[in-house]
Formats: C-alpha cells, sequence, structure tokens
C-alpha cells in the first residue's frame, strides 16, 4: 500500500499542514505549451532576442547542463542545439495570476512566494476537503486544468519541509512528509538544502560541527541566536523540521520601490546614460503614482566594473512625479559620473510612503504637472506601459521588461 | 604654558564647550580644546566651524601661553580624577602636553594654538540684554519644531525675528510650526534693526543654547551682527553662524479665519493621546479627531487593525468635525503649552490647527493635519 493510499484511508488530522506548490521550468514549459514545435526539445528563455543571460531552460536542455543564470553562449558550447526563445512575461504574471487564483479555492491561506511558487496552509481545511494528501492532490488537479503546465508538490507540516518535499522530485513530483516524520527524514540533509539557508549562515554552522540538519538540533540555540538573532532560533527549527513561519499572505507596504536596467556592456554616451534614467525615472514615478505613494529620499545608481556611482538623494518635497526624480539623475551624471563605462543603472525610491498624508504649511507648486501625469497615466493604463512619454523616450532601449522574482498578484509587487 | 588647577573649577566649564565637538572630525584640530592662560585665568574655546563656545576658570598657579588638546579626553580624564583632586597640565611647546595628579600622569598629543580656527565676535552688531530664563523659556517652547537635515537647509534653525520690541521666535519642519514672542526691556537697541530682520541661528547651535541657558534672571548680553549671533553670560561665550537662507512666509500660514473653538483640559487630552498612539501606525503616528459638541473622539489603528478610542470631554458647541493628525506633533505642542486649559482653533480637516494656552497666545503652534 503506498503512503497517499494509507493516508486516505486512515485519516489523520495534521497539527499544521503546508503545501508547497513548485512549477516545474514554468517559462519553458509555457514556451513549449503555446509552441507545440518546441516540445521535447533544448530551450533556453532570454530576455528578449538581445538578452544573453538564461532565466531559465527546458528540462531537455537541462539535461545537458544548461543552468539558470548561465550565458547563452556557454548554454550553446554545451548543447549545440540550444533553441533560444524571447520572455514573454505579460503571458507568464497572466498564466501566474490564474493559477494563484485557482488555489485560493483549496484554501485561503496562500502566499504567493514567486510567480512560480506558492505556499497553502491548508491546516484548517482538512474537514472541509479531507487530508492533506488529498488536497494536494487538488492543487496538482487545479494546476492542471488552468494551465496544463507541469508541478511539482511537497506536503508536509512546516514551510521549509514543504519545499524541501517539493524539491525532491522534479518534473511532476508529489513528495509527502508527514509532520511527525519531517525531523527524521531532514536527519541526514545537509543543511544548506534547506531554503533560505546558504553559504554564509552554511559555513558558520560548519565551523559548529553542524553539517546536516541533525547536528542543527544538538546545538544550544543560543549559539544561533547570538549570531542570527530571531532567524538564529528559527534555522534552528528549520533543522528539526519544525519552521514557525506562517503563510504571509499580506503584502506589506514597500520599503522601497525601485526600477533598474542592464546596459549593452561598457556604455558610456553621456545622453545615452540620460535616457535609460529618463526611462527609469518614469517607471519608478508612475508606480508610485499607481499605488498612490511618494517618496522624498532616492537612490541613484549608475553600474560601473565592481561599484556604484551615485547617491541617496532627496528631493525638495516628496514626490511621485518623474522630472524631480530626473533633476536627482542629472545631478549624479554631472557631478558624480566621470565618463566610467556602465554597465547598469538604477533608481529606487527608499521612503515610499502613502501620498500626500501629511499635508504641508508651505506646499509649493506641484513641481512636476499632476494634470498631464494624470492623463498620461490613464492613457498608458490602456494601450500599454510608456504609449505616451516625454520625446527624450523615443530614443531608448528596446531591452524588454523583466519580470521580477518577487512578483505578486497583487499590490506594488505587480509590476514588470 | 603651564596651569594648575583644581577639578572641581576646571570640569564644568570644560564639560559645558566640549559638547560641541564632533566625535568624527576631518579637521584634526576640531576635536581639540583651545587652552590659554592669562594671569590666573583659564580660558577654554571649542568649536566646529559654525559654532564655537568658550568658557574660562580660575586657576591656582601657571604661566601665561596657549595649546590645543583632544577635548574628549581631556575631559574624559578629568572627569575620572578623585573629586578632590589637582591638575597639572604643562605644554613646552612641543608635540606634547603632560597632565599630573597625584600619582597619575598622562601624555596627550597637541596641535599648535595659532591654527585653531577661531571665529571673530562680530564689530558692528546690535546689542541687547535679556534675562537668561527668559531666552531659554522661548527656545525650549520652540525649538522642538525646527526641522532636522530637511532639504529646505533654512528650516534646520531657529528664525529670531525683531520687530519692535518684540523678539519673536520661530520653528518649523513645514509640518508644523512653534511660535514664541518675547517682549524685551532694553527696546531702544532693538529699534536699530531694520524693519522685521530676521536671522536663523542654526539647528546645534540652538540646541547647544537650550542646554546652556540657566533658570535664572541672570542677564545674557545677544550681539547680532551681519552673519553671526553672539551670547555672552558670565561663564560663557557663545559664537553661531547664520543660516543665509530666507525663511518661508510663516506669518501667511497662521491661521486668521479658524471659525471653531475648543477648549479643554490639556491634561486629560495628553493622556488619552498617549494611550491611543500606542497602536497608531508606528512610522506615520496618524490618529482620528472627531469633535463633536461638548465630546472628542480619538482614534487609532495599526497595520495589523488593532485599534484604539478614547472619548474626552471638551467644551465645544459647533458642527461635526474630523480630522487626522500626526499624534506627535500634537503631544510636543500641547507638552508647551504649560496651561491647565488649552485652547484649539479649526476650520476645516484640509486646513491647520491653531493651539495655544487659554488666554494666552505669547506661544502659538500650528498643525497641519493628515488624510486618514
Amino acid at each position: 500500500m503506498s503512503m497517499e493510499q494509507f493516508q486516505d484511508r486512515c485519516p489523520v488530522v495534521w497539527p499544521r499542514a503546508i503545501i508547497h506548490m513548485d512549477m516545474n521550468a514554468f517559462f519553458a514549459a509555457v514556451e513549449q505549451r503555446d509552441f507545440p514545435e518546441l516540445r521535447g526539445k533544448p530551450i533556453a528563455v532570454t530576455n528578449g532576442e538581445v538578452g544573453s543571460c538564461i532565466i531559465t531552460s527546458s528540462y531537455e536542455a537541462r539535461a545537458h547542463g544548461i543552468r539558470t543564470g548561465m550565458r547563452l553562449k556557454e548554454g550553446r558550447r554545451r548543447c549545440p542545439g540550444l533553441i533560444q526563445r524571447p520572455a514573454r512575461p505579460e503571458v507568464y504574471a497572466r498564466i501566474s495570476m490564474a493559477i494563484m487564483q485557482a488555489l485560493r479555492d483549496v484554501s485561503p491561506d496562500i502566499e504567493v512566494f514567486s510567480v512560480d511558487e506558492a505556499f497553502l496552509d491548508v491546516t484548517r481545511c482538512q474537514r472541509l476537503h479531507g487530508t492533506p494528501v488529498r488536497m494536494a492532490r487538488m492543487v496538482r488537479e487545479k494546476v492542471a486544468a488552468v494551465c496544463g503546465l507541469p508541478c511539482s508538490i511537497g506536503v508536509s507540516g512546516d514551510k521549509t519541509t514543504a519545499k524541501f518535499a517539493s524539491k525532491l522530485v522534479k518534473p511532476e513530483g508529489f513528495t509527502v512528509i508527514p509532520p511527525w516524520e519531517a525531523q527524521e527524514r531532514l536527519r541526514d540533509i545537509p543543511v544548506t538544502a534547506l531554503c533560505g539557508i546558504a553559504d554564509g549562515i552554511g559555513s558558520f554552522l560548519a565551523q559548529h560541527g553542524a553539517l546536516v540538519c541533525g547536528d542543527v538540533g544538538r546545538l544550544p540555540v543560543s549559539v544561533l541566536a547570538r549570531r542570527f538573532g530571531n532567524l538564529g532560533r528559527r534555522i534552528w527549527l528549520m533543522c528539526q523540521g519544525k519552521d514557525p513561519d506562517r503563510i504571509h499572505d499580506e503584502t506589506p507596504p514597500p520599503k522601497s520601490l525601485g526600477h533598474g536596467k542592464v546596459l549593452p556592456p561598457r556604455t558610456r554616451g553621456r545622453e545615452v546614460l540620460l535616457t535609460y534614467l529618463r526611462h527609469m525615472s518614469e517607471k519608478v514615478a508612475a508606480r508610485l503614482r499607481r499605488h498612490h505613494l511618494e517618496a522624498q529620499t532616492y537612490f541613484i545608481g549608475l553600474r560601473a566594473g565592481d561599484g556604484w556611482i551615485g547617491d541617496r538623494l532627496r528631493t525638495t518635497q516628496p514626490t511621485h512625479h518623474a522630472p524631480p526624480l530626473f533633476a536627482l539623475c542629472r545631478f549624479v551624471m554631472e557631478n558624480l559620473w566621470r565618463g566610467e563605462p556602465v554597465c547598469q543603472v538604477q533608481i529606487t525610491a527608499l521612503d515610499p510612503r502613502p501620498w500626500r498624508q501629511q499635508l504641508d504649511l508651505f506646499a509649493e507648486q506641484d513641481e512636476g504637472n499632476s494634470q498631464i501625469d494624470e492623463v498620461m497615466d490613464r492613457i498608458n493604463r490602456c494601450y500599454g506601459e510608456l504609449t505616451v512619454a516625454p520625446a527624450r523616450l523615443l530614443q531608448r532601449s528596446t531591452m524588454p521588461n523583466v519580470i521580477a522574482p518577487a512578483w505578486k498578484p497583487e499590490g506594488h509587487r505587480q509590476t514588470i | 604654558m603651564k596651569f594648575t588647577i583644581s577639578k572641581e573649577m576646571l570640569v564644568k566649564p570644560l564639560q559645558m564647550i566640549c559638547g560641541i565637538v564632533e566625535r568624527r572630525q576631518t579637521l584634526p584640530i576640531l576635536s581639540n580644546v583651545h587652552a590659554s592662560v592669562s594671569g590666573n585665568r583659564l580660558t577654554l574655546i571649542a568649536t566646529d566651524l559654525e559654532v564655537q563656545m568658550s568658557t574660562h576658570a580660575e586657576i591656582l598657579n601657571g604661566s601665561d601661553g596657549s595649546v590645543t588638546i583632544p577635548a574628549r579626553k581631556f575631559l574624559d580624564i578629568c572627569r575620572a580624577l578623585p573629586d578632590e583632586a589637582t591638575i597639572v597640565l604643562s605644554a613646552d611647546g612641543g608635540e606634547k602636553a603632560t597632565i599630573r595628579s597625584a600619582r597619575s600622569r598622562f601624555t596627550l598629543s597637541t596641535l599648535p594654538a595659532e591654527d585653531f580656527p577661531c571665529m571673530e565676535a562680530p564689530r558692528d552688531a546690535i546689542r541687547f540684554g535679556i534675562a537668561q530664563d527668559t531666552l531659554k523659556y522661548a527656545i525650549e517652547h520652540t525649538q522642538f519644531a525646527m526641522a532636522q537635515q530637511d532639504v529646505r537647509y533654512y528650516l534646520n534653525g531657529l528664525l529670531m525675528e525683531m520687530a519692535g520690541s518684540v523678539l519673536r521666535f520661530v520653528a518649523t519642519d513645514g509640518h508644523r510650526l512653534a511660535l514664541c514672542d518675547l517682549v524685551v526691556p532694553e527696546a531702544e537697541e532693538l529699534e536699530k534693526f531694520n524693519e522685521n530682520q530676521q536671522i536663523i541661528i542654526p539647528r546645534k547651535g540652538v540646541l547647544e543654547l537650550s542646554r546652556l541657558l540657566e533658570e535664572s534672571d541672570a542677564p545674557v548680553q545677544v550681539a547680532v551682527g551681519n552673519n553671526f549671533i553672539q551670547l555672552k553670560t558670565d561663564q560663557i561665550e557663545f559664537v553661531s553662524k547664520l543660516i543665509d537662507g530666507r525663511f518661508p512666509d510663516y506669518q501667511n500660514v497662521v491661521p486668521v479665519n479658524s471659525d471653531k473653538r475648543i477648549v479643554c483640559e490639556r491634561d486629560l487630552l495628553r493622556q488619552a493621546l498617549a494611550r491611543v498612539s500606542i497602536l497608531s501606525n508606528e512610522k506615520f503616528r496618524g490618529v482620528r479627531l472627531e469633535f463633536s459638541p461638548g465630546l472628542l473622539h480619538v482614534h487609532a489603528h495599526n497595520p495589523e487593525q488593532e485599534e484604539a478610542e478614547e472619548e474626552v470631554s471638551i467644551d465645544y458647541d459647533g458642527p461635526n468635525l474630523e480630522m487626522g493628525f500626526n499624534v506627535n506633533y500634537v503631544q510636543d505642542a500641547l507638552a508647551a503649552c504649560e496651561t491647565a486649559q488649552v485652547q484649539l482653533m479649526l476650520s476645516d480637516p484640509n486646513s491647520c490647527c491653531l493651539i495655544h494656552a487659554l488666554d494666552d497666545e505669547q506661544c502659538r503652534y500650528i498643525i497641519m493635519p493628515m488624510r486618514l
């Protein structure tokens, strides 16, 4: 009798039940679904036709050792038949939104972890839908019904173990680790196999003689707490299959809000850089406006070599208009940039807050023109981003937008 | 140079001036204090190039001369010596100064006294005298409203305006404003000022002044020059550069047409606000005030959807009015009013609120609302 069958016949209410759903090679799978000629072939998704970095690849490509983050050139060397496909972020976002919406039918307690991953807390649905394992099967069926794409599923009593379980078998895995078995199952697993423990924490644990999860539980919790604070306490519990972290279904108000772009190698034309900066100014300002925010402190950065040229700068008043932001960019260009070749630009609002919540005694006239912005926003909402834009942007880069890993179906993270 | 002094005589004046010595310096000499002996008088000077303070102390004996030594180390050493200690400092013009006291001995590095950037006291100044406690009162009742590191640099200070025999202090950060009027007895001198002449004293100097001025009616001599202000008491001389900028037209924002007058017990309101504020948004500090005849309803909630509500009896018979405020601004103003009852003047939810003590408009506080 398989584990699954056993679970269904002898339903035990789990004290806590978490399902982790992870889409398999999501962007590549979407391409293969929409273009049948790509099925069974090694494909690499890149940022537009010009992108040279592999965002994701199909399992056929992965068999040749292709990995996310690899340069296309290297990919072609390893797999001569590799097919490049430009990413279609809007399509991925739409499918992701539909999947997440469908999963809400299983449990309303859902944390969209990234564009292709979600945690569901099904603890409180056990009387309604049956065992966690049954609900995990519902998840798989919902995903298949909505988009016909493969996913891997992990079920356990906490987030970390559930994520670990979903990773065990790919593609189309289905792994159940009942909470009472979690500690035993993790015992001999290297600590760095858990989500959230990378090299830094890993080497700290190794120094204290803890290489696998079972070792960590034997360390006094204070050792981890002294070094990493609350995170340390969480890691100690995580390694024992008792990750206390709850499902975060709310999008907290943004701590910062920014846009950046990678430039063609060694860009050093003043006007070209200004156009990029204007482009990012428009994007940041429009996004602040869309979410009824304003900000006064901005990071304006040009990445040159290993470091950033730029600074945290403040506008006279909190704003959500592009012109004062672009004025800060000009300041950076004129005062801090000395003609170095630049490979990336970034503009980040560092103190976003609700728009005009605190009224000002000496409010000056709007630096940007509110009415123009409003009309522009309405047109662009109908016809697409930057349909109407400042003239300088006619020369803007055609580099397509990239979907951020932190993308969320709602709130300020719903942006490309 | 050499002097002998009792710890008791040295520590207090040294403490008074060390506050302005910045912990991190680009110019090394600014971490030093300038010490000079003339007769039986020791003069100590500290500066950050914006504010300069000097004090003096009586020495037991010594020889004339001057030197600069690290201010904080010098203070820490003197403070750590026993209370009855006698301190001997000697500097022979070399790179080191020696401090001796009983069985203790310290060697400190020095920098040449002639390199110390002393500010000249203003020459063509307008001078007047005022009681220390009066000036202290005005500063303490306005300084909390000064901006901190605002891009509008002229807000990072305290405005002093001379109009007839009235000396007016105004501080604002753009969201709220504090204003205090003083009547100066020696009005003849003040008349030499141009009509409504304004100066802005930088924030740091203002904070130092409020620390230094004492609760006594001993006079402080004020001299205002083109870009300096000097204040002199028996113990200390304070010179500050002025902020070269135009203060916003504050008179325009003092409300004159507020038609809704509310009188309430200050302590009751303060306590209610203190409790409600616990559950207001930690970052934005918004609270909602709902005024209705006889009753004020105070309400706050935070992002975790926790809520607080309070009711306070008030003297008001106008229409219902609902407004949001940053609770810190209201609390600061109420704390400064110092009378049993306060008066609030309002007009509409998008216009500012004027707060002052009941029947006393010497100090007035204006707060812009929040939209909640």
